[in-house]
């Protein structure tokens, strides 16, 4: 009967002048790593510093989308075995994540689209995780509403349909993990913004913030949108340009749509919450800003692309759109890194829009990775130097533009 | 049911004795009219079979279908009303904390949640958004949200200076709360006064009235949106609107902040506003026997005029202590006899299904005193409309003085004025309407003068006179009262555990909610929102948002100006997807040849901006298409192809920065084949460059790249100052492609030029007169292998051109090909096309086009020259190699996997089974170990789980067909 009987989720801990493991970043990332730190290493000397309040940024903005059907086999095996954490931190946490296990659909709206599909459907059932390509009238009768018809400007060829997918209550995760660290000893402060981080002989000594300065022997920079900004402030220039992603939400219905679909041609995805809105996403803005301002143009957009792929969506009123950052590396793949040419130095970022669906797998990593200083052999794939190197992750076919040319 | 012209359908539902409109959404309590504005969802309903309508904004027409939403049966006896029993086991975000274990039964608890959350029923086949739904765009030097005293007085200074003022008003008429005040004010009631002040605000020529408007929003740059809903005079439906605001003057007004106190949401309690207009807009009696609790001066107002009209009033609480009442008010009162109390409230509403008494109680003392009544007029002072300006990004803070939230700093170019800034006094709030007013012409400054000359007219108004004019405004509204003393009632007296006094009305959220998310942990109002779900309904912000925080605020221990709201979210009032969409939206390009090619059977497919012909006729494989230009004669429309002419002194730099091979080499007269690569030395773009003369150059481009590539030249040259010019020729010039062995006899028979192999050779580019007067430019070029001549010429004369190659070309039995058999075409020719043959992963050397690098040049730069060398020998790179499927094996497809056991080494781009070659190729990327002829490599195929097609193939070269280029140079 616990539900019934309010207690706090997490402590509210002393500040302590140091800690073993400072965490920059109290959003899904920083809380799973710090959580997993805490539970799976015994490292329970460990602070998570947030600027605002937990889940301010990029957590709690996101359109909680999960799946595992990226392109690339590298991808697909982190994002697959994210997508199988939810049952499990939902059990471990003893705290509802309300993972609504209801599949994904992209569509598809060229034969070229289709082609690509193909090779992600392989790469996924090549790997163990449930992909498959449907025709247009498969992809109606999974999305009853869908217009299969020629009269779209771009007509729906068909669909790479994943079962495995699904959405996530985003705040539940964040408070969830919360919880879960506090629990095994961690310490969170919200309110908390770092403003500086202090190095001696090539090791991390602390963090300076708005609350006084902070001694630790391990960082990490788990700062979603704001990551490069934060490695900034030690000189390291990373590959990502931070840019704003809207999402929006209609009234709320009785459920209609039982799926989440997402269309590459019109930029929009779209799932009905389980309280009964449609949420929905839209591309990104193309400036490199810090601002979530939301723009009337995406809200436009939206409504004509949800009104062509399904015309009874007509009928429905958006309530409330918003924005946060997506920190866009060039291949769209995240850089989780412990060798930036400073002892105790770990970044976790450039995770793009697809931050919240890897949240506890990142953290899971980072923290194996953070408590034993050895990459894990999963994250090599992730690495910094890549960009350097030219060996982009092909996470996405086509070359990306993100901000500046190239 | 019926009602009268410019009865809402909540007015009109109400005067026909209508007191329950629909079913909360957790506990499925009974809720009646509370509002006039949609502040919340309580009058949502389902209107002409679209659900989630607001009763309370949308006008009554003549047969309307209405019915109930979100209830089990009738609202009245709704089957789902147990659940208010049961409040003390769903405390605030109490699912995340159930339903979880064990995890097998979570999906069938899931779908349980997932059927009584929402409201509306949407039918999937549905026809919605019927009527005309446009769009209308329009700059105004001032854009003036809301149309009451204050706007209208804001949109008249600012008309004077002759400033194009555009006006949105949300209600049917301008006014706002003064159209249906009574009160006299210097001699007049001041509805009267809003009415000439209407007529001017409609006589100005140069201010653009629109009513039934709301606006939506302020976004950067002050973009203002808006909706129009249309009446039957008007010729749409719905409008939406984007005006570009040089400046913006707020002046939303005030709603009521609501009064939180137990069994506050029951039907029969309902703010001050919408009893006053249901008997003053609507002529509805609002209750027979009605009691205030108020907090301020335009509560006991109403409560003098509803008096006045006749209906009871039990009695009227103020929440203010005696002496903070407005003199005249509180002698009006007195000479009534309608009991006061001053310094109480109402404590709770009695009743289930209607409200049918009150408790009042003393908000300090102990005494409490039951009443009898069945209309509960209650709030707690009156809250700013302060969604406009949140949207602006202006910065609020919580007054302690108006005790609400006023601007601490707004942003350029923003002003506000009237109501919402705490003011009360009639003049002084039509005095900060011309402050703001003649506050943005100023801030026009010049534009005002210039805009006014340029327009015919002199302006009546100078800049110096209005900046003369605004100090004058300033020193008028400084003489007047300013704001008076706001309450600062956080909530009702004895609210106890605050189990059903509701603070948010669309999700049930309760007082009792708000210190259960505390409890959690979940102190600041943007996570008790997130947790506990206030203010995410469809009312938003309105009746929670400020209530909220200071309830947080006062639960802290917190003085009440740390009292930090969430965070208001566009857009203000919900504009329907079918209004936002608009018409149709469908923008593509035809090339010029879009009707000869339709005439032939083509089938159009988009590509890019473009409807291209896909293939002609029924056959999608393309085989006669692909017989015909291998062996005959076929052409093509090529016109989205990228054509660009680039001239003048540097012109020859600027290609040496942007294509990866020695552009020197060009040769006047012939074409140089080459690339474009980007800083990661993957490829961006190839096609042709053509010298035509000193410093003068003709290339094209893919048509993917065609709108990208003028900006590509300047950003890559943007450091160097090179004079050059770059023009974009490509919808200017159409161009078809004649290919195939018989293409030059086709050729022939329309010009005169010598096209013979020895004059006019594999590579050549020549300028042509064909059908006696069109001048062409002539390309020998040979993408899909075959002797071909593409033909460049200005658009208007490509169907000419079409035409004539069609006719001389009859003998042959000429016919057009389209994408499909080019691309099959150009496959076995191993001619790769970008996106297609290359992706991110590759660079120009992986996919085998490194010899056109000029790899010994470093002076020019070239842009992806570094990258190319880092990673020109790198191991476990991909690379292009070609296939041949074995014999009898299953065809793979395009997309297909190259796998090496369990690990994926690679994937087939493009594979066909080719009537010329035989056999069944492919362009593949593979992995560098396994890219050598003669490897045998092994595909696969999963389209869905258990569904594995695998066949082997052999690595070859992708030069499939003509390998030593006999044919195209033929």
């Amino acid at each position: 009967m616990s539900w019934l009987r309010p207690s706090r989720l997490w402590r509210a801990a002393p500040l302590k002048r140091h800690y073993e493991v400072v965490i920059i970043g109290g959003g899904i990332h920083g809380l799973a790593t710090a959580y997993y730190l805490a539970r799976t290493h015994g490292i329970r000397d460990v602070a998570v510093l947030e600027s605002h309040y937990i889940g301010f940024g990029g957590s709690g903005r996101n359109t909680a989308i999960v799946r595992a059907n990226q392109r690339t086999a590298e991808n697909v095996r982190l994002y697959d075995e994210g997508l199988k954490l939810w049952p499990v931190l939902t059990d471990e946490l003893d705290f509802n994540l309300m993972f609504f296990n209801c599949g994904n659909l992209n569509l598809g709206h060229s034969e070229a689209a289709m082609n690509a599909f193909r090779m992600q459907a392989s790469t996924h059932n090549l790997l163990g995780v449930k992909s498959e390509l449907l025709d247009p009238q498969q992809c109606a009768d999974v999305i009853p509403g869908l217009d299969i018809s020629d009269r779209l400007a771009f007509p729906i060829h068909g669909g790479l349909y994943h079962p495995p997918g699904g959405i996530v209550r985003h705040d539940a995760v964040v408070w969830g993990l919360a919880k879960g660290a506090s629990e095994h000893g961690v310490h969170i402060h919200q309110g908390c913004e770092v403003r500086g981080i202090d190095t001696r002989e090539g090791r991390v000594t602390g963090v300076r913030t708005s609350l006084g300065a902070i001694g630790c022997k391990r960082l990490g920079i788990m700062a979603g949108g704001y990551g490069s900004a934060v490695a900034a402030m030690l000189g390291i220039e990373l590959p990502i340009h931070p840019l704003t992603i809207q999402a929006m939400v209609t009234h709320p219905f009785k459920p209609f749509l039982h799926h989440v679909f997402s269309s590459g041609a019109y930029h929009v995805y779209a799932n009905q919450t389980l309280k009964g809105e449609i949420a929905t996403g839209a591309h990104m803005d193309p400036q490199v800003n810090y601002t979530t301002d939301a723009t009337a143009y995406y809200l436009k957009h939206q409504a004509e692309a949800l009104s062509e792929l399904m015309p009874a969506l007509r009928g429905v009123r958006f309530m409330r759109i918003w924005s946060g950052l997506a920190d866009m590396t060039p291949d769209m793949a995240p850089i989780m890194e412990g060798e930036l040419g400073c002892d105790g130095l770990y970044l976790d970022a450039g995770w793009g829009y697809f931050g919240f669906k890897s949240g506890p797998v990142a953290g899971k990593y980072m923290a194996e990775y953070m408590s034993s200083g050895e990459r894990p052999e999963i994250l090599r794939a992730f690495q910094l130097k890549r960009f350097l190197e030219g060996r982009y992750s092909g996470e996405t076919a086509s070359v990306m533009k993100y901000g500046h040319w190239d | 049911m019926t009602g009268y012209a410019g009865d809402t359908v909540a007015s009109a539902l109400y005067g026909a004795g209508v007191r329950i409109f629909g079913r909360s959404l957790k506990y499925h309590r009974p809720r009646g009219l509370y509002s006039m504005e949609g502040e919340s969802a309580n009058t949502f309903m389902s209107i002409d079979g679209i659900p989630n309508e607001c009763a309370e904004t949308t006008e009554l027409r003549a047969g309307m279908a209405i019915a109930p939403q979100n209830v089990r049966g009738d609202p009245r006896r709704d089957r789902f009303g147990f659940l208010n029993a049961f409040d003390r086991l769903m405390p605030a975000g109490f699912y995340y904390h159930l339903f979880h274990r064990p995890q097998f039964l979570w999906p069938l608890f899931q779908s349980g949640l997932r059927r009584m959350a929402g409201t509306g029923v949407l039918d999937l086949q549905g026809d919605y958004g019927t009527g005309v739904r446009t769009e209308r765009y329009l700059n105004a030097d001032v854009v003036v949200v809301g149309g009451g005293p204050a706007g209208m007085a804001a949109a008249l200074a600012a008309g004077e200076s002759g400033l194009r003022v555009c006006l949105f008003e949300r209600r049917r008429q301008l006014g706002g709360q003064m159209s249906w005040r009574v009160r006299d004010f210097e001699g007049e009631p001041l509805y009267r006064r809003a009415e000439a002040l209407a007529a001017r605000v409609r006589a100005a020529e140069n201010v653009k009235v629109l009513t039934r408007s709301l606006a939506t929003g302020v976004w950067g740059e002050n973009l203002v949106t808006g909706f129009t809903v249309g009446t039957e005079d008007d010729p749409f439906r719905e409008c939406h609107w984007e005006c570009r605001a040089r400046t913006v003057v707020v002046a939303a007004g005030c709603m009521d902040r609501p009064l939180v106190f137990n069994q506050n949401d029951r039907p029969g309690v309902m703010q001050v506003g919408t009893a006053w207009r249901l008997a003053r807009t609507y002529g509805i009696r609002p209750g027979k026997s009605v009691a205030f609790s108020v907090a301020d001066d335009l509560g006991l107002e109403a409560a003098i005029d509803l008096d006045d009209l006749g209906v009871r009033v039990r009695f009227i609480a103020d929440a203010r202590e005696s002496g903070q009442q407005d003199r005249a008010v509180f002698q009006a009162l007195s000479d009534r006899a309608i009991p006061f109390f001053p310094g109480c409230a109402v404590s709770r509403a009695v009743g289930r299904k209607r409200v049918r008494g009150c408790v009042l109680r003393s908000l300090k003392g102990r005494g409490s005193r039951r009443f009898h009544c069945d209309l509960l007029v209650a709030n707690a002072g009156m809250q700013p409309r302060i969604g406009t300006l949140a949207t602006a990004n202006a910065r609020l803070a919580y007054c302690a003085h108006t005790h609400g939230y006023q601007p601490t700093e707004l942003p350029p170019g923003v002003f506000v004025a009237g109501s919402m800034t705490g003011l009360r006094d009639p003049r002084s709030i039509e005095a900060s309407g011309r402050v703001a007013g003649y506050g943005a012409a100023v801030w026009c400054g010049d534009r005002a003068k210039s805009g006014a000359r340029a327009a015919g007219r002199g302006p009546s108004l100078s800049p110096g006179r209005a900046s003369r004019a605004a100090e004058a405004a300033v020193r008028e509204a400084k003489a007047l009262p300013g704001p008076p003393a706001g309450c600062g009632i956080i909530h009702a007296p004895a609210i106890g555990r605050g189990a059903k006094a509701f603070v948010d009305l669309d999700e049930d959220g309760t007082y009792k909610n708000v210190k259960e998310s505390m409890a959690r942990g979940l102190d600041v109002p943007e996570l008790a929102k997130r947790f506990a779900g206030f203010g995410l309904g469809p009312g938003q912000y309105r009746v929670a948002g400020q209530n909220l925080a200071m309830i947080m605020a006062d639960l802290r221990g917190d003085p009440v100006e740390t009292a930090h709201a969430t965070t208001v979210r566009p857009p203000l009032g919900a504009p329907s997807i079918a209004t936002l969409a608009g018409p149709g939206h469908d923008v593509h390009k035809r090339t010029p040849l879009h009707a000869e090619q339709a005439a032939r059977g083509a089938v159009f497919r988009r590509a890019g901006p473009w409807q291209r012909a896909r293939h002609f006729g029924d056959d999608p494989s393309c085989r006669d298409e692909i017989r015909n230009v291998r062996t005959n004669v076929g052409i093509l429309d090529s016109s989205p192809l990228g054509k660009f002419r680039i001239h003048g002194p540097d012109a020859l730099k600027a290609l040496q920065r942007v294509y990866i091979s020695d552009m020197r080499k060009t040769r006047p007269g012939s074409c140089k084949y080459s690339a474009m690569c980007n800083d990661m030395g993957q490829l961006m773009d190839d096609g042709v460059v053509v010298n035509e003369g000193p410093d003068d150059y003709y290339f094209t481009t893919s048509s993917a790249r065609a709108g990208a590539t003028v900006e590509w030249f300047r950003f890559h040259t943007r450091h160097d100052g090179w004079d050059y010019n770059l023009v974009n020729l490509t919808d200017a010039l159409g161009s078809l492609n004649i290919a195939g062995p018989n293409a030059r006899r086709v050729l022939e028979r329309v010009t005169g030029a010598n096209v013979s192999n020895e004059a006019f050779p594999y590579l050549a580019c020549r300028r042509i007169t064909v059908g006696g007067g069109v001048e062409a430019r002539c390309l020998r070029l040979g993408f899909v292998g075959e002797l071909s001549f593409e033909l460049h010429a200005p658009a208007s004369c490509v169907p000419y051109l079409w035409d004539l190659l069609m006719e001389a070309g009859a003998d042959f039995r000429v016919r057009p090909f389209g994408l499909e058999a080019q691309n099959c075409l150009r496959a076995e020719k191993g001619h790769v096309i970008i996106g297609t043959e290359s992706e991110q992963r590759v660079t120009l050397t992986d996919i085998g086009m490194g010899w056109m690098w000029d790899r010994e040049n470093t002076v020019s730069k070239k842009v992806g020259a570094p990258a190319l060398r880092a990673c020109e020998r790198q191991p476990g790179r991909l690379k292009l190699v070609g296939l041949r499927v074995e014999e009898g094996a299953k065809a793979p497809r395009d997309g297909t996997l190259v796998v090496d056991g369990e690990k994926i080494v690679g994937y087939v781009c493009t594979t066909r089974s080719s009537e010329t070659l035989g056999w069944q190729y492919g362009l593949a990327l593979v992995h560098r170990e396994h890219a050598f002829p003669g490897r045998r490599i092994h595909l696969c195929h999963e389209e869905k789980a258990g569904g594995r097609v695998t066949s082997t193939a052999f690595v070859i070269s992708p030069h499939f067909y003509d390998p030593r280029g006999q044919r195209l140079r033929s």
